[in-house]
């Protein structure tokens, strides 16, 4: 079952490296990230199989954007010189031999895993091993991860905007057909409710500040989509996203990293460590929302285009 | 290593190989996200096996050897946060790029590009 699901993974990107039109290969790209999740779905890691599923919304809609909005690209082909692939495809086999010649072959240790896996409900807390470990033991992990995004998001919306920070009036909406409107429509309240599950019960089920974050974002995408609502106040989100990260530094830096949690980790009931786990989520995933729905604007309104 | 590994690392080379004869922009960018979800597909089938439980709930009472490693997803879970930062900084390239040459094509960007530095006054 999981190797006949490998080789269908692996067939999915072969039309997307041999496609002419680029945005058929943008699709194939959605569909690709479908099959991914699924395959870290069979890995047992459903965690990273929903963000994977929220986060492939996000890249294939920026790139629908990209070619929907700005450039008329729908019409693009890619020219492909076959007799130029012969010296690329030699240099790629010996590269790949290179590496199962030098691949190690023992098995990995189980050292950590045995740690973590005995250990983290008494020093954490909550039943999913994935949050305990990237809000207790990998803190640092979290943090940047945090800042990077934080980074990235004000350096978009700054490469964006051209003299006076506002919104463009006249920006051209992107047309959905009614059919497509029609299916946004019934999943657009579902999506709240869903990420808010996701965010509060990250540390007890599948899910978790990420993930919840970008479904949270994901609904304001399909607003937009249905009703070409573009009313968010985007220097005040960045302004709040900051805020929220500075907040989730300083929890981070109080709670863990001076070492508070240890005094009371060990006889605490669980309601305690639970109440750490999920202010912690909420705050990651309030991070998350606000730097996607941010990206998102940011990437519908481009001024200097 | 597994059988998961061998594939993602198939995958890996197919990305590269795409990337290095790509002579556009778009699926440059296309084989960077393959090559990273790759990468992800690799660290997690560590240690996999055919119905390998995930290390949440009450499948954590299971002997471990048949629950996934639970810190190669808590870093893949970052990795894909960071990789959409990625593309969407690439994207926004892009559109600046073809806004300034009206082109995805590498060769085509490369000699306007040029063209345009050449034409600037640095005084």
């Amino acid at each position: 079952m999981s190797q006949t699901l490998m080789v269908l993974w692996i067939l999915s990107a072969v039309p997307i490296l041999f496609e002419q039109k680029i945005m058929k290969m943008i699709l194939y790209l959605g569909a690709y990230s479908l099959i991914t999740s699924i395959v870290f779905l069979i890995f047992g890691a459903p965690d990273v199989a929903l963000a994977e599923a929220s986060i492939s919304i996000f890249s294939t809609i920026f790139f629908i954007i990209c070619f929907e909005k700005y450039y008329d690209l729908k019409d693009t082909y890619i020219k492909i010189k076959w007799h130029k692939f012969i010296l690329p495809a030699c240099f790629t086999i010996f590269l790949a031999a290179l590496f199962f010649w030098f691949a190690p072959t023992a098995t990995p240790s189980t050292y950590s895993m045995e740690l973590y896996i005995n250990n983290f409900m008494n020093e954490v807390g909550g039943t999913n091993a994935v949050t305990a470990i990237y809000l207790g033991y990998r803190l640092y992990d979290t943090v940047f991860e945090a800042l990077m995004l934080l980074i990235t998001a004000i350096a978009i919306s700054h490469l964006s905007w051209h003299k006076e920070k506002t919104t463009l009036e006249k920006h051209r909406y992107i047309k959905i057909s009614k059919q497509a409107a029609d299916i946004v429509n019934i999943i657009t309240p579902i999506l709240p409710i869903f990420g808010i599950y996701l965010i509060t019960y990250g540390h007890l089920s599948p899910g978790g500040g990420f993930q919840g974050g970008v479904v949270l974002a994901a609904f304001f995408v399909c607003r937009y989509m249905i009703r070409s609502i573009n009313d968010l106040p985007v220097v005040l989100l960045e302004r709040f996203e900051k805020l929220i990260f500075s907040s989730i530094v300083l929890l981070a830096v109080f709670l863990v990293f001076l070492g508070i949690p240890e005094y009371i980790a060990m006889d605490a009931p669980p309601i305690f460590k639970s109440v750490y786990l999920v202010t912690m989520n909420m705050l990651i995933g309030l991070k998350v929302a606000l730097g996607f729905v941010m990206l998102f604007y940011r990437f519908i309104t481009i001024e200097r285009v | 290593m597994t059988f998961a590994q061998t594939v993602a690392i198939l995958m890996f080379f197919l990305a590269f190989f795409g990337l290095i004869t790509s002579r556009n922009i778009v699926k440059s960018i296309v084989c960077l996200v393959i090559k990273e979800t790759s990468a992800i597909v690799f660290f997690l089938g560590l240690r996999f096996r055919e119905g390998i439980l995930p290390p949440i709930g009450e499948s954590l009472s299971q002997p471990l050897e048949y629950i996934a490693d639970p810190l190669p997803q808590a870093l893949m879970i970052t990795a894909i946060i960071i990789g959409l930062a990625v593309t969407a900084v690439d994207i926004i390239m892009l559109i600046y790029l073809t806004h300034e040459t009206g082109s995805t094509d590498w060769d085509e960007v490369k000699a306007k590009t040029k063209a345009r530095v050449a034409s600037l006054d640095y005084e």
